[in-house]
């Protein structure tokens, strides 16, 4: 093999003192297709956004050439020919591809003609079949990458990189995709390609890197691999620390309260069936883009499902259908976010003013009139019950850790009374004493009768939550385990498969 | 910047206010008559419409929202019912007709903005539009329309005064601490703070939010019209031609300037007082100094970018610090 191209030395960043990638060492030889793996969070995206300069490095040295470099932002690294294809394309979707591909280079006096006959001889070169005077927001998926792709190699790109390229487009695109791949190789263009999906990695890499937690696990000539020695990689971490384990006893099942037939919206949720049950957790593991977040939202009135062919809702055994968040909530379905900062708490607000939203929002019969007593009483209770620690009881909830916001939103769903609370991600962002608090909450409202639905792409997390396991691959749940036959292997297979 | 104003100690309201008294002690030093109590009686009553005006604006702010359609809605609304007055329409009548139309614009807009998904500058600039151009052409003859002989209710309002305070003030007064009230201790008051610091968490947690944002929008086109009728009362008539001068600016930078943030969820009707105290104190200095027009235009739009630089600075929009990113 060849001298590397990229090579990074113990490159490491970290988030708010959270290690996002740990000291890892890595290379990328010319004319190499490099397929970097690892579930989600495991900080292949991290990494590679350093290489193309998106992201500054905490510690560590990034050597291109053999000589270490330090960039000035992305535009410096695409100079020295690192490209980055992200994973929502970074094209104007309103302009032809012929203006996108001559983005930024183009004359005082622009002649549309000349730019597009250009990108036509120069698409033709690449063997692209796109149509230069085509607007992009009228080509599908993998038309898009082709143009992204034709303009990293127009700028003489040495280097690009792909982050889950694959993941949304058709089996047919993905074809197509990959015979590029192999283009771009014989034009000694090396590739990183990021994703979840062990078959295509093993289908087109020269090398594979695993990683997980933030760290390399093994790097390997792609022949070395098999798909279980994959998946061993992949999930194979140490068990520790009071955010992981196995559970003690499984929740027997209540009566059934939620039911799901053959829900469908759009592209992302596709007939997926499913049931939940009082005084359960109810696990729903899947990668990102599988469609979980959204089946949970469609279930809390947040997204609407298809008006024709969308499937059937049933609470406790009656059908419902909710436009907007405010029956859905009225009827006891509590969906707490995965978004916190967006959707989740209002950041200007005090604790107290949060916690009280619920209190006017739906249910008890009261008083329009607001009480600054009732408020102050509400925030005390509730900041005992779940462990809100705030140095000032007036805080803006923005300034509070992330393991006390998420308790915050937690706290606002529980004050509605939910029947059905369904947690999504219900530990991103949050410290390792705060998770293990939730961790113990969530079982709590399980115990106490409730329905509880657990969604995470954090394996340990819902091997150590879940009464049952559900598994959700390209917007449906595909499989279901008992915690008694369920293995981080078999679960991470059926999740990819 | 930030940290510091954060602290506690300098907030745009204070600096406004601090600037108000520093501008009113220059006046009171170096202007003959500007201490005068006739003066100061002046200043008030030549804040007045504009503040009730902007303690529509400012509720509508506070939702996140903008309701450009205010000053038209003013001017329309009161011109179309003095008009309908004048040609022997009974008085009440021609306010119940009134106050129906006026309460329909607020629901169009409300509904055009919460449901139609139509961003709210446009859906009340257009809306405006609409209804100056429709009253001005099928209801009014003249651009001035005056308050009939036998509207004494009307006419005897406008010159009443309570506790010596002309009555303009005295509505003002009323419609902040109204809307102070309203804001603060009832629940549909908080139902806009929570919307307007967050939108999506609100709709997502079940607060009814397309119902308040129509209801915000009804409560600025009533008090608007209530602006107008104080006009009418005062000035013995109402001229349309206001909704092309640059009088809905004004109440913008009332807004701002006072500190409600633009980015929604922030500040309450103290900041709408002290911004039209600051203004209307800025104002009649530089009429006493007989600065000619143009150039107090001038002072007013520089005021406005400094205020809308501070409030961008102290109320990012979207903020995205913090956020966690893909990892």
């Amino acid at each position: 093999m060849m001298a590397p191209l990229i090579q990074t030395r113990a490159l490491a960043k970290s988030y708010r003192g959270n290690l996002a990638v740990n000291a890892v060492d890595f290379d990328i030889a010319e004319g190499e297709v490099h397929a970097l793996l690892g579930e989600n969070g495991a900080g292949k995206s991290t990494l590679t956004k350093m290489i193309a300069g998106v992201v500054e490095p905490t510690s560590g040295e990034l050597l291109l050439d053999g000589a270490p470099v330090r960039y000035d932002g992305p535009a410096d690294a695409l100079k020295r020919g690192i490209a980055m294809v992200f994973q929502e394309t970074s094209l104007v979707p309103s302009m032809t591809v012929a203006q996108n591909l001559y983005l930024g280079e183009e004359k005082a006096f622009n002649r549309l003609r000349g730019v597009a006959i250009a990108a036509q001889q120069f698409l033709q070169s690449l063997n692209f079949t796109v149509d230069p005077t085509a607007l992009v927001a009228t080509l599908g998926a993998a038309k898009r990458q082709m143009v992204e792709i034709a303009r990293a190699v127009r700028l003489k790109a040495r280097v690009i990189i792909f982050d889950e390229p694959t993941a949304t487009l058709t089996p047919e695109e993905k074809r197509h995709f990959f015979a590029l791949i192999r283009r771009l190789k014989e034009r000694k263009v090396s590739v990183i390609f990021i994703s979840h999906a062990i078959e295509e990695a093993l289908q087109i890499s020269d090398r594979i890197t695993v990683m997980r937690d933030g760290e390399k696990v093994i790097t390997d000539v792609t022949a070395n691999f098999t798909r279980e020695s994959i998946v061993q990689a992949m999930v194979g971490r140490s068990v520790g620390g009071g955010t992981t384990g196995r559970k003690s006893a499984v929740r027997e099942a209540g009566e059934k309260v939620l039911s799901v037939q053959d829900l469908s919206m759009g592209a992302i949720v596709k007939n997926t069936s499913f049931s939940v049950y009082a005084g359960q957790i109810t696990g729903l593991f899947g990668l990102v883009g599988s469609g979980r977040t959204e089946t949970a939202k469609v279930i809390a009135g947040v997204m609407k499902r298809d008006f024709n062919r969308g499937g059937e809702v049933r609470l406790d055994g009656k059908p419902v259908r909710y436009n907007t968040p405010r029956p859905a909530v009225q009827d006891g379905i509590v969906y707490v976010t995965e978004d916190r900062k967006v959707e989740g708490f209002f950041e200007t607000m005090s604790i107290a003013e949060n916690l009280y939203s619920s209190l006017l929002s739906v249910g008890a019969e009261r008083l329009p009139i607001v009480s600054r007593s009732e408020m102050a009483r509400l925030a005390e209770s509730w900041s005992k019950t779940l462990a809100i620690r705030a140095i000032n009881p007036d805080a803006r909830v923005i300034e509070l850790s992330g393991g006390n916001q998420q308790k915050v939103v937690i706290g606002k769903g529980l004050i509605q009374k939910p029947r059905l609370v369904i947690f999504d991600e219900p530990t991103r962002g949050v410290d390792v004493a705060a998770i293990a608090e939730i961790h113990h909450l969530i079982e709590k409202l399980a115990d106490e009768g409730l329905a509880v639905m657990v969604i995470s792409s954090y394996l340990p997390e819902i091997l150590k939550l879940s009464d049952r396991i559900l598994v959700c691959r390209q917007g449906r749940v595909v499989e279901e385990f008992t915690p008694t036959d369920a293995t981080e292997k078999k679960i991470m297979y059926a999740a990819v498969h | 910047m930030k940290s510091v104003f954060r602290q506690g100690m300098l907030t745009q309201e204070r600096i406004v206010l601090v600037f108000a008294l520093v501008l009113f002690a220059l006046y009171a030093v170096f202007l003959k008559g500007f201490l005068a109590p006739n003066n100061l009686v002046a200043i008030l009553r030549s804040i007045a419409v504009l503040g009730i005006l902007s303690v529509g604006m400012g509720i509508v702010v506070i939702g996140r929202g903008i309701d450009l359609s205010m000053v038209a809605v003013m001017a329309m609304a009161t011109a179309w019912q003095l008009t309908m007055m004048n040609s022997g329409t009974p008085a009440l009548t021609a306010t119940a007709i009134t106050f129906g139309f006026v309460v329909l614009v607020g629901v169009a807009n409300g509904v055009l903005i919460a449901y139609a998904d139509v961003p709210a500058v446009f859906a009340t600039l257009a809306s405006g539009n609409f209804v100056f151009g429709l009253i001005r052409s099928r209801f009014i003859v003249q651009d001035a329309v005056p308050v009939p002989q036998d509207a004494t209710l009307l006419m005897d309002f406008g010159q009443a005064r309570l506790v010596g305070m002309p009555i303009e003030v005295i509505m003002f007064a009323a419609a902040a601490l109204f809307a102070f009230l309203g804001l603060r201790y009832s629940k549909y008051g908080r139902y806009v703070y929570y919307q307007g610091d967050n939108y999506q968490a609100a709709r997502s947690m079940g607060l009814p939010v397309r119902p308040v944002v129509i209801l915000q929008y009804v409560l600025s086109a009533l008090v608007a019209w209530l602006a107008g009728l104080v006009t009418a009362a005062g000035l013995q008539s109402i001229n349309t031609r206001v909704v092309n001068s640059t009088l809905l600016y004004d109440v913008i930078l009332v807004v701002v300037i006072g500190g409600i943030g633009l980015s929604g969820g922030k500040g309450g009707m103290r900041n709408v007082v002290v911004g039209a105290l600051l203004i209307g104190i800025m104002l009649n200095g530089m009429t006493i100094l007989d600065l000619p027009n143009i150039y107090q235009n001038l002072i007013k739009a520089s005021i406005l970018l400094v205020a809308l630089i501070i409030d961008s600075r102290l109320n990012p929009r979207d903020e995205q610090v913090g956020q966690q990113g893909d990892i």
